[in-house]
């Protein structure tokens, strides 16, 4: 106020700010005919290339998938059946891979029809237990929060009670009397995140005791912390295929992974071509809900799985951007042509 | 001008209402109306506290704020869920808590909310703030009180009903008071109404004898124990009824002896009244408070598109329940083993019907809540703008424009009709003195060296007054030989100045020695007197028998024998004096078609050129008076004095008699010369006339002035010209004959339209009698309609408002002149019901409120008429031609940052909401959101909001210089295009377009796909991360593409935003938060584990280039094939903008020679009456003069 009344101005005159005079220094685009096209051009082009980058690289991958539901029709049926919950039932597939596939090889078990995605299946899940912290909260998990008895269910939740049990092998055949084991692992199918901090057993120095006074969960054969025998690390919330499951899929038809090939001997530079079976103990049943279930073999790129949809989608965009690029030049040609020859 | 006893009114910003009074609903106003309705009459007695108390009138204080400290939160958290968004969300928010339909956490539809309101109370409290202290402010105002017979000094708000009062010169009416008496002669009161109705001029208010009795003494004033019965409160404010009763004897009151609140003593020392009305019951404040509810076209289609939005969302829900309950029967009945679902089950409608409600809580996001907050805070924004602006600040005021209102500000882009007034508005309402012809002889016009008229500008050299003690300073002439034939002696010219310096009913007041304040009726008169002043012939003051004068610095005295007043029918005044030396002279000024009848015809030769002079002046747009003089003998004046005094004491038709008493003295007088006075035109306004024609902005003028006067004016600024094939003037008395001329003018303007067969007569006939809209019609060339109050009056009936209104939409300026104040708003209505466009009025009086109550936007210029119109506008500033500015920039920019906005806003929910939609189908209509939660919360109000509010703050397509120099470019606003609901149709199937490609590119790029480490992401945390990543690109991409002007803040808020979204979400879903509240923040990890896959970064690019390009497609076809004016018009402006810009072409003002203008009066009888029966003379006149000129009394 003081500086206005010594410059001599009236004291209710507005600042002369370059904000408040609405005078803000700024930069106008100003689209032109040349710098709309040339930047339709430019984005085609890079979509083409990216597309026909992104389509090689998809064709390089290397999949076989095989769905098992029909194949092993015998397991499907028995499964329908929830009074034969305890029987075993197993499955050999043979198959050929006709190609090698080189590289990393990863297993993935693929379920259709089944929606991970339901909203209430997918509230249907306890975070806070599964940190370990405190197991018998059961809260958000219902319909599957307590045994009839009232004894809390750990994993709690419609997630953890559906989870994909079965239990695939792939065995080679170099030739017809020999079959050996591929070496699968199952360490390193999550994300770091989830096994590391999303993901923690309870504080006990024996898994068993810590998890008492809880029960499994309805559809589970064995308890949580019995998950794999083999592995004692690999047990509890901790479990990998757990895990894996309960990274819940966005869309009904999924596919999840369950090991990755062990790449020693012979299989060091992937799956050589050749003869392969799986052996599957079929546990999980999806006929009931008229889904489908299936293993796919995968190599896979710096675009990630077998999935075209990019690359394509990618080549077509890049086409038609050069498509509308062509014609709108064209018309603003016969229009500027149009102009210069009413100004002549 | 007094504006400081209405500081209340003075609030800034007003949240919807104009008038702080507006919505007090539980303040003591709404208290004091109640109780008004039951008061059936008023009953008080002075001096007598105990018995007015019983009656529990209200005190003087008011209240205008809203709350207090304690009552904030309750009331208004229930005004805001009086809103119909506030209480959808609080409906939202109950469905929400019902876990069998809850589809979303709670905080969802919280944190939003909690935002929303508390933003809307804040900016309630700053407002209450300011009301408490204007409140505060006026309340304790200093006012003298007459207690126990002592007079004490008491604030405002502690005046009661009862108590007298004492007012001194210049303070403010403190309450509406009967005046008792005063320092002047009978108990007489100046008072100035200027804040209560905007008339500048003074008026009087006298006292009853029974009360001027008491004087000043306090005793006597003390023991008054007069009582008074009157109306109840009321706010009529030329009305008052009551009566008083004192001492046994009942005396009639009425508004004559009423001094009311706002009102301001002048010209009395001091005087005293008994408070009738306080606080609220006053007539100010009851008149304050009916205000109606503006809302803008916008607001309107919103409400509509809102509906729709809202059947929209209905039909989305219901194909959803209905698609849920099929996929119930197909697959969830058999997924039960995974997800049982007893209790769904036992009905399969209730599953149905819930999730309905799941569906409507997640897609609730198409009606945004934060829509009318963002649109409030833009308003605001554009509102600021218009007070900060330099260009729009009138530095001899000191005032700068000021948005009353800040929820109209885009309709000042969409204006079609402009009323104004006339006087003040256009003009200036100051006369100047600059021309006149005396004795054949023309002065004023200024003359070079080679005898070349000269154009006076600044620079041009004034007259010298000096020699003059008593010359005004501020009167300015410049033809010299004028004064050196004062100085010469030439004796016409001497008796020119004499006749100005006393024929005329002004009133002086001597402050100090030499400094003589004149008080007009009329400007034009204070215009003449003031000439003659500087000319040396000062008018100093008068008595009801003599006119003081001194002339050439000698004092002579003229004794004051009659004044023939002026009136409509004789249009001229004179005044018989005598001189010192004995000689008896009538000096008359009048229109000179009358004076020239009345002249001797010795004057023929002199008439005839000074007519020459009169057609020269009038040419130049000046208003004239011819000046006459006739001498008298003795003889003849006594007989005529004896005539007169007959007449005017006769009973019936003294009116009649007296003029024709005056037309017997009027005759055979010599004509000494005409005056010309200038209505100085404000600045620029042919100027900003012209340019708003230009942007198809049709001017209406409504006037109370004359004919003359306004048809004068309406050609000084270009609005009616010579070139116009004609021009109508409708003066007919009655309804048939307006009628026809009506229909001649139309007849004549568009040849046929008057038969059967014309489409648009047809139209009418066929048309229902109410609420239809008039087709616009083109008339066959450029016509005027001048249509006078009587005429109006008749033509504004039901039969003929349309015809009226055909024929003024066809013309290219119409002009109303004698108009009521209810006329003009009757004018303006008539537009507003038959025409789909807004309008607007603009006006300084108290007499344009009506109208610029009645227009879409009122505008009030704070100028010389009192604050009135101002208090009742929307926008105010000081000169009428900154409405260029407020319409062609500010209007201009408001709507198109307004309608950018909205089509941003519409579509940009309507792709976030909808892929829920699709989302839908493939997660077995469960009602699962498709994003993170916490992204639904923030999506709105944080990660879109800034870089859109930006856009809108700052946008500007061209500046303000293109805006003015091409009015073309205001057109779109007129006509709607930029917002209506085919571009909101395009937007939604735009949005529809895009949720599409948000949902289905990444369903396409994640189907069957995985991390280039072999593991998940087609799981629902990275689906929806990918999803809702890609819609908040696509999202500011689109405002990026949508702003035209990119300040730094436009960069750092849009960047600035993406920033933000990516870094609040690597903290929403890191370890730490997510650890902490496990249930709350799921998402842990997501953002790291998806955002290093480069498909999930070429996914995002592809759904943003998908969403973009067809938009681009189109644009640059529309713009090559398709190009509207505007963009014309921009196209021709970037071009030009390589240049500098070249200044504006000046609006030649042309002018013609045949019009004549003729009036320099007040409009109604003068004060003529008063000053002759003395009433209004202070008993210490100076110099008195002799008892013996009783012939006149």
């Amino acid at each position: 106020m003081k500086s206005r009344k010594s410059r001599g101005l009236p004291s209710k005159m507005p600042d002369n700010t370059a904000f408040k005079q609405q005078q803000l220094p700024a930069w106008r685009p100003h689209l032109t005919p040349r710098t709309v096209l040339s930047g339709f051009f430019t984005t085609g082009a890079f979509f083409l290339g990216m597309g026909i980058l992104l389509i090689l690289s998809a064709k390089s991958i290397k999949e076989i998938e095989i769905t098992y539901t029909d194949i092993c029709s015998n397991c499907s049926k028995l499964r329908e059946n929830a009074s034969n919950f305890y029987k075993e039932c197993n499955c050999s597939i043979h198959f050929i891979i006709p190609e090698k596939m080189p590289g990393n090889v990863y297993m993935y078990y693929k379920l259709h029809n089944f929606y991970q995605n339901y909203h209430q299946y997918i509230m249907s899940r306890n975070n806070r237990q599964l940190l370990g912290e405190d197991i018998t909260n059961v809260e958000n998990c219902a319909p599957f929060q307590r045994t009839s008895n009232g004894i809390p269910i750990v994993p709690c939740g419609a997630i953890a009670n559906s989870m994909f049990n079965d239990t695939i092998l792939l065995s080679y055949y170099p030739n017809s009397s020999t079959r050996i084991n591929v070496p699968l692992l199952s360490s390193d199918i999550t994300w770091w995140t989830d096994k590391h901090v999303k993901f923690q057993n309870p504080k006990s120095s024996n898994l068993s005791s810590a998890f008492a006074g809880t029960a499994k969960p309805p559809y589970w054969r064995k308890p949580i912390y019995q998950l794999d025998q083999e592995n004692p690390e690999n047990n509890g919330f901790l479990n990998s295929d757990f895990i894996v499951w309960m990274r819940a899929a966005a869309l009904p038809t999924f596919k999840k992974l369950y090991r990755r090939i062990h790449r020693i001997q012979q299989f060091a530079d992937g799956l050589p071509a050749g003869n392969y079976s799986f052996d599957i103990a079929y546990n999980f049943p999806v006929t009931v809900f008229k889904g489908e279930k299936g293993i796919v073999l995968s190599t896979v790129t710096w675009s990630g799985g077998k999935n075209f949809f990019l690359g394509i989608a990618y080549t077509v965009t890049g086409a038609m951007t050069w498509l509308a690029a062509f014609s709108m030049m064209a018309v603003h040609l016969k229009l500027k042509k149009k102009q210069e020859s009413l100004q002549h | 001008m007094q504006v400081s006893g209405m500081p209340l009114l003075k609030v800034p910003f007003k949240k919807q209402t104009k008038v702080v009074f507006e919505d007090d609903e539980s303040g003591p106003n709404t208290r004091a109306l109640t109780r008004a309705r039951k008061e059936q009459e008023r009953h008080l007695q002075a001096n007598n506290k105990e018995f007015n108390e019983k009656f529990e009138y209200v005190n003087n204080a008011i209240r205008t704020s809203k709350y207090n400290f304690f009552t904030f939160l309750p009331l208004n958290l229930f005004e805001q869920f009086q809103r119909v968004a506030n209480a959808y969300f609080l409906f939202l928010l109950v469905l929400q808590l019902i876990p069998q339909v809850s589809s979303l956490s709670w905080y969802t539809t919280v944190v939003p909310l909690v935002l929303v309101l508390s933003m809307t109370g804040v900016k309630d409290a700053i407002d209450d703030m300011y009301r408490h202290e204007s409140d505060k402010q006026l309340n304790n105002q200093p006012v003298l009180v007459l207690v126990n017979g002592m007079i004490k000094e008491e604030k405002w708000m502690n005046i009661k009903v009862g108590d007298i009062i004492k007012l001194q010169n210049n303070d403010s009416v403190t309450a509406d008071v009967l005046l008792l008496s005063s320092s002047e002669p009978c108990s007489l009161t100046y008072i100035e109404t200027a804040e209560l109705d905007g008339e500048t001029n003074l008026k009087v208010r006298q006292a009853l004898t029974v009360t001027s009795n008491l004087g000043d003494n306090l005793e006597k004033l003390n023991t008054f124990k007069g009582e008074v019965r009157c109306e109840p409160p009321n706010n009529k404010l030329d009305e008052f009824k009551g009566i008083l009763i004192y001492e046994n004897e009942k005396y009639p009151l009425d508004n004559e002896k009423m001094l009311l609140r706002g009102c301001t003593i002048r010209n009395t020392d001091w005087c005293y009244g008994l408070v009738i009305y306080a606080g609220h019951d006053t007539k100010l404040m009851q008149n304050s408070g009916k205000t109606i509810f503006k809302r803008t076209n916008i607001d309107h289609l919103m409400n509509v598109l809102v509906f729709w939005i809202f059947l929209f969302l209905a039909g989305m829900c219901c194909i959803l329940a209905i698609g849920h309950g099929i996929w119930d029967n197909q697959k969830g009945y058999y997924f039960q083993i995974y997800l049982p679902q007893k209790e769904k089950f036992s009905a399969p409608g209730v599953s149905t019907f819930l999730i309905f409600w799941s569906y409507l809580i997640i897609l609730n996001t198409v009606v945004p809540i934060s829509l009318y907050v963002s649109v409030e805070i833009i308003r605001l924004g554009n509102s600021f703008y218009i007070n900060w602006d330099r260009k729009m600040f009138y530095i001899p005021y000191n005032t700068p424009a000021q948005a009353h209102t800040t929820t109209l500000n885009e309709e000042l882009g969409q204006i079609q009709y402009v009323f104004s007034d006339k006087t003040g508005t256009l003009t200036q309402n100051i006369m100047v003195f600059i021309k006149c012809s005396i004795n054949g002889r023309s002065y004023g016009d200024v003359y070079d060296m080679t005898g070349q008229k000269m154009e006076i500008t600044e620079e041009t050299e004034k007259v010298d007054f000096s020699y003059n003690k008593l010359a005004d300073p501020k009167f300015s002439f410049y033809d010299k030989s004028l004064a050196e034939a004062v100085k010469k002696g030439d004796i016409m010219v001497h008796l020119f100045f004499l006749s100005l310096s006393l024929c005329h009913t002004v009133m002086s007041e001597e402050k100090e020695e030499g400094e003589l304040v004149y008080q007009a009726q009329s400007p034009d008169e204070e215009a003449l007197v003031t000439a003659a002043r500087n000319f040396g012939f000062v008018f100093h003051s008068r008595t009801s028998e003599t006119i003081t004068v001194i002339e050439m610095g000698v004092t002579k005295v003229y004794k004051l024998l009659a004044i023939l007043d002026f009136n409509n029918v004789r249009k001229r005044m004179s005044v018989i004096v005598q001189t010192p030396k004995g000689k008896v002279i009538l000096f008359c000024k009048g229109a000179d078609t009358i004076i020239w009848e009345l002249l001797h015809s010795t004057c023929r030769f002199l008439q005839d050129v000074t007519m020459e002079h009169l057609d020269e002046f009038a040419g130049d747009g000046l208003r004239t008076l011819a000046v006459a003089f006739r001498e008298l003998d003795e003889e003849t004046f006594q007989r005529w004095s004896r005539k007169h005094y007959e007449a005017s004491i006769s009973l019936e038709d003294r009116e009649e008699k007296l003029g024709l008493v005056y037309e017997e003295i009027e005759k055979d007088m010599m004509l000494l010369g005409a005056t010309a006075i200038e209505d100085k035109l404000q600045d620029g306004v042919p100027e900003t006339i012209t340019i708003l024609s230009k942007a198809n902005i049709n001017l209406w003028v409504l006037t109370g002035d004359k004919q003359e006067t306004a048809v004068n004016i309406a050609y000084a600024c270009n609005m009616l010209s010579d070139d116009m094939d004609d021009v109508f003037i409708i003066n007919a008395k009655d309804s048939s004959m307006v009628l026809q001329e009506l229909r001649s003018a139309r007849n004549k303007m568009k040849p046929g339209s008057l038969l059967e067969t014309d489409p648009v007569t047809a139209f009418l006939t066929r048309a229902k009698r109410k609420n239809f809209i008039m087709p616009e019609e083109v008339a066959t060339g450029s016509f005027g309609l001048v249509i006078n109050g009587h005429s109006l009056a008749h033509a504004l009936e039901k039969n003929m408002e349309v015809e009226l209104l055909r024929i003024a939409c066809m013309c290219k300026s119409v002009i109303c002149c004698r108009v009521t104040p209810l006329q003009k708003a009757q004018v303006v209505e008539l537009v507003k019901k038959y025409k789909q466009v807004v309008t607007l009025a603009i006006g300084d009086g108290a007499n344009d409120v009506s109208m610029i109550k009645a227009a879409h936007i009122g505008v009030g210029l704070s100028g010389q008429e009192g604050m009135q119109a101002v208090l009742a506008s929307d926008f105010s500033f000081a000169q009428f031609r900154f409405l260029q500015r407020l319409l062609l920039v500010h209007g201009r920019w408001s709507y198109l940052r307004m309608c950018k906005f909205l089509r941003y806003f519409f579509y940009k929910n309507f792709a976030f909401t909808l892929v829920h939609f699709w989302y839908g189908f493939f997660s077995g209509f469960s009602a699962q959101t498709i994003y993170d939660e916490w992204f639904i919360a923030f999506y709105n109000l944080v990660y879109t909001s800034l870089p859109v509010l930006a856009m809108t703050l700052f946008d500007q397509d061209v500046n303000d210089l293109w805006s003015l120099r091409f009015p073309e470019l205001y057109e779109p606003g007129q006509y709607n295009l930029y917002f209506n609901k085919k571009e909101f149709v395009k937007c939604i199937i735009y949005g529809i377009y895009s949720s599409l490609v948000l949902f289905f590119v990444p369903y396409g790029s994640t189907y069957n796909s995985v991390q280039s480490s072999g593991k998940d992401i087609s799981d629902y945390q990275s689906f929806a991360l990918i999803v809702q990543t890609s819609l908040l690109v696509v999202a500011t991409v689109q405002v990026g593409l949508e702003t035209a002007y990119w300040t730094t803040v436009n960069q750092f808020f849009i960047w600035g935003s993406l920033i933000l979204y990516f870094s609040l979400m690597f903290l929403l879903y890191s370890d730490g938060l997510c650890l902490l509240f496990p249930h709350t923040f799921r998402f842990l990890g997501t953002a790291r584990n998806s955002l290093i896959q480069p498909q999930v970064w070429l996914t995002i690019l592809l759904t943003v280039v998908l969403c973009v390009l067809p938009v681009a497609v189109y644009r640059f076809l529309q713009m090559e094939l398709l190009p509207t004016k505007v963009d014309k018009v921009l196209r021709k402006i970037h071009e030009c903008m390589k240049y500098p810009l070249p200044p504006p072409p000046r609006v030649r003002l042309r002018r013609t020679s045949s019009r004549r203008s003729a009036y320099a009066f007040a409009h109604q009888y003068g004060f003529g009456a008063l000053i002759t029966s003395g009433k209004n003379m202070k008993s210490r006149a100076k110099f008195g003069f002799g008892d013996n000129f009783s012939s006149y009394k």
